[in-house]
């Protein structure tokens, strides 16, 4: 019976512990961005500072707060994160089977592969002059340089993974029977699943930036667009607003859908 | 009554560091329920044998039969199991041993009866939910072997499964090993360059030379079972193979020098 008492006594301490660690991380972080802001009051309030050029964090969040009542804001994220989604969905579909097909056929990969490497090295928003030119003024336009920018990205990424995959697992699965269609749905997709990860974020934040990018010189609707209005009525609370608009997002999509298939593949992988 | 037979199986390999002759006219017959043993020095081409009776490999000379039929590539009557135990992350213990399984078609119930029944054999039913990385390095080749036998395959190829395990786990596995050989009657053949491990295990214990890939010596082992590896019969005649294989390993040495 003491020994019971003696596990539950050290189970209760490690989750406490657990349990004030993150507290405590939580803290430093509420900690360090509030004496952040605080120092970007104390800055402004300088009356050296013009506040069309650096306003003051009250200002920002006022602005913000405005644009999300009189739903400029929303309409902006609605249609910037429409435009990502659907040109990052074509991206996958596209750069998933690519990457898995050069990994395996040796003759794409020196041709196709040899080809994605080198337009990787082109940032996508250089497209964008061809891109208008073949598909005017519209969304189509925007989409082919959001694509551009993450399909690349993708593609290597799952193609490194398929190529790195330990030999033997290959060989077990064949020792067990697999034939050649399932040696790819059962064994090589799965376990290139860590890098299909690695690449499928890599693919979103190429996308996000290209968009962004594409966004800020043609001008239309969403948050790059914002930034460019703002920058012409010279309203820096609005350019400001914008960009912590933009980090949000990046940073939502970043814990929220990869945080979770992070969390799938460390469970089974035991990484982390 | 035969049950795999080689036939002037030959093997090169071209490195860099050389020409590897790893099989060299190999003519052997290996009997039906026979548990052989292979040792030699290291890079002595014992692994070869395996992958070319699995079929990874194709020979480059000479005919590999299996119940009289030429091996053309893998199958399932034989399953080789590796010196890792090579189970999938992505897979739990019970997806893993029912791998086979699933991929000859078994729909997942079915599958997972089999697997369940193969996990109380290796006596780890209780964690067939438990992800890979979580079983010690014994109980992952325990799950191997699970694994390799839930396709019942007629002969169970095995390249140093035992090596990396320490000598506690390592002799509970024999004994596991014998025991399920003794019941089902399969034939076994068993890659080590540990001596005694072979003659504790095998009815038949092959030599092959260092570096020309031939079978040096060959050696009946007529110990009673169940066996011991601290037996002193046993320990006296893995002296005598040691013996030999210890000419086999200087050679190489004195090669280098």
């Amino acid at each position: 019976m003491e020994t019971h008492g003696v596990i539950k006594k050290v189970k209760e301490e490690k989750k406490n512990n657990l349990k004030m660690k993150r507290l405590k991380s939580f803290l430093t972080k509420i900690v360090f961005f509030g004496i952040l802001i605080l120092l970007w009051h104390i800055l402004t309030s300088v009356e050296s500072w013009s506040n069309f050029l650096f306003p003051q964090p009250k200002e920002v969040f006022l602005t913000l707060w405005q644009g999300i009542i009189d739903k400029t804001f929303i309409y902006a994220i609605y249609s910037s994160i429409k435009r990502l989604i659907i040109g990052y969905l074509i991206s996958i579909i596209i750069g998933l089977p690519l990457g898995l097909c050069l990994g395996r056929i040796n003759w794409l990969n020196e041709t196709i592969g040899a080809l994605s490497l080198g337009l990787q090295a082109l940032p996508s928003i250089c497209w964008l002059p061809l891109a208008v030119l073949w598909f005017g003024l519209n969304e189509m336009a925007i989409q082919f340089v959001v694509i551009m920018g993450s399909v690349l990205a993708i593609t290597l990424s799952v193609r490194d993974g398929v190529t790195s995959i330990s030999p033997i697992f290959l060989k077990a699965a064949r020792v067990l029977g697999a034939n050649k269609l399932k040696l790819y749905t059962h064994v090589l997709i799965p376990a290139s699943l860590p890098s299909i990860l690695t690449g499928a974020r890599l693919g979103w934040t190429f996308a996000w930036r290209s968009l962004m990018a594409a966004e800020l010189l043609y001008v239309s609707t969403g948050l790059g667009s914002i930034l460019m209005v703002g920058r012409e009525l010279h309203d820096m609370s609005m350019v400001i607003s914008a960009m912590l608009v933009i980090i949000g997002i990046g940073l939502f999509f970043d814990r929220l859908v990869f945080g979770y298939f992070e969390h799938f593949i460390s469970i089974r992988w035991g990484t982390k | 009554m035969p049950k795999i037979d080689l036939i002037n199986v030959n093997k090169v390999y071209i490195g860099k560091t050389g020409i590897v002759h790893a099989l060299n006219n190999i003519n052997l017959t290996i009997d039906d329920g026979e548990f052989l043993c292979i040792v030699g020095p290291s890079g002595c081409g014992k692994s070869t044998f395996l992958n070319i009776i699995a079929g990874l490999t194709p020979a480059d000379e000479g005919q590999v039969l299996v119940d009289d039929m030429p091996v053309k590539g893998p199958g399932t009557d034989r399953v080789l199991m590796f010196q890792e135990p090579a189970l999938f992350p992505w897979l739990n213990v019970i997806q893993n041993v029912a791998f086979g399984l699933r991929m000859a078609g078994l729909l997942k119930e079915e599958s997972y009866d089999r697997a369940r029944a193969l996990l109380r054999i290796v006596k780890l039913e209780k964690f067939e939910n438990s992800w890979i990385h979580e079983l010690s390095g014994g109980m992952k080749q325990r799950v191997a072997l699970a694994r390799a036998l839930a396709l019942d395959p007629n002969v169970l190829l095995m390249d140093e499964p035992f090596a990396a395990l320490d000598a506690q786990t390592r002799d509970m596995l024999h004994e596991e090993l014998e025991l399920l050989w003794l019941e089902t009657g399969k034939t076994i053949i068993f890659v080590t360059h540990n001596v005694r491990e072979a003659v504790r295990l095998g009815s038949r214990v092959i030599l092959m030379t260092a570096r020309d890939g031939k079978i040096k010596r060959e050696y009946k082992i007529e110990l009673p079972r169940p066996r011991h590896i601290e037996d002193t019969e046993l320990i006296k005649i893995a002296k005598i193979i040691r013996d030999d294989l210890k000419e086999e390993v200087l050679k190489i040495s004195g090669e280098v020098i």
